[in-house]
């Protein structure tokens, strides 16, 4: 039987332009660290070289999105690799298949569990992705 | 020691996320001691093919699955703390109730319901968290 508290603590990303909550001085971090369990905020289609949003094609989108959560999640040893739960939500539900084409680039093997669906997303983001991941 | 992630085998071919589903996702991973249950909509569990009915009919069906899917991987719906519902139509979010009642225990799992935009014409997604 588990007794002992776990701890919980802020993680942020290497790259402090992908660090919106800070830069947008929102009531939020980038994600907490419980135990071993990482759980990250809703990432958006953020440039890493800008700060700035990216609102290309939707691929380009999930792209980009995907490659900034893989550099919050190495930014907390952890990786792609250790996601067990991801949610997708796009702007757009006829955005799916492409979506899923990029997706699979991602997670080739032993993806992890999601649940993808669209919903009024706010700053005119075509996407925003979350997830739980275990540390490495 | 770093926990556990374990994909979950699929106990019938139309519930293995890897034909159905797009093939991009994971029906069950294992994360520690939890289990994580990608969103599911209404599929035959021998076929996988998509069954679109109504709202009651479609959470039947899921939550059916959704039993089948965690008995495979040694837990079951008491074990779950967590269900996330989605419906295409908040308003029959009342059908949605009467059919989800009769899958838990006392007291259910602590449950979000919000309404949204899905995939394929389903009326309903449903996902959640148990224990493994």
């Amino acid at each position: 039987m588990m007794t002992e508290k776990l701890a919980r603590s802020a993680i942020q990303p290497k790259n402090p332009l992908l660090n919106v909550s800070r830069s947008a001085n929102l009531p939020h971090v980038p994600g907490i660290r419980v135990g071993d369990y990482l759980f990250l905020s809703g990432m958006g289609p953020i440039d890493p070289r800008t700060g700035g949003r990216n609102h290309g094609p939707i691929a380009e989108q999930i792209r980009t999105t995907l490659n900034n959560i893989k550099h919050l999640l190495e930014s907390a040893g952890s990786s792609l690799e250790r996601i067990v739960r991801v949610h997708v939500v796009l702007a757009d539900i006829s955005h799916v298949e492409e979506m899923d084409r990029v997706y699979r680039e991602f997670f080739p093997v032993d993806p992890p569990a999601r649940t993808a669906w669209s919903m009024p997303l706010r700053f005119g983001n075509g996407c925003e992705i979350e997830c739980v991941a275990l540390v490495d | 020691m770093s926990l556990q992630r374990q994909v979950m085998a699929s106990p019938l071919p139309g519930l293995d996320a890897r034909r159905g589903f797009g093939g991009q996702m994971s029906m069950v991973v294992r994360g520690g001691e939890f289990l994580f249950v990608g969103g599911l909509t209404a599929v035959d569990p021998d076929s996988g093919e998509r069954i679109r009915g109504t709202t009651m009919s479609e959470t039947r069906r899921i939550l059916a699955n959704i039993k089948l899917l965690l008995e495979a991987a040694g837990s079951s719906l008491n074990r779950v703390v967590k269900v996330n519902v989605l419906l295409q139509n908040m308003l029959e979010a009342p059908e949605m109730n009467e059919a989800f009642a009769g899958f838990f225990p006392e007291p259910p799992p602590a449950r979000t319901v919000c309404g949204a935009c899905l995939p394929h014409g389903a009326r309903v997604m449903i996902e959640c968290t148990a224990l493994a």
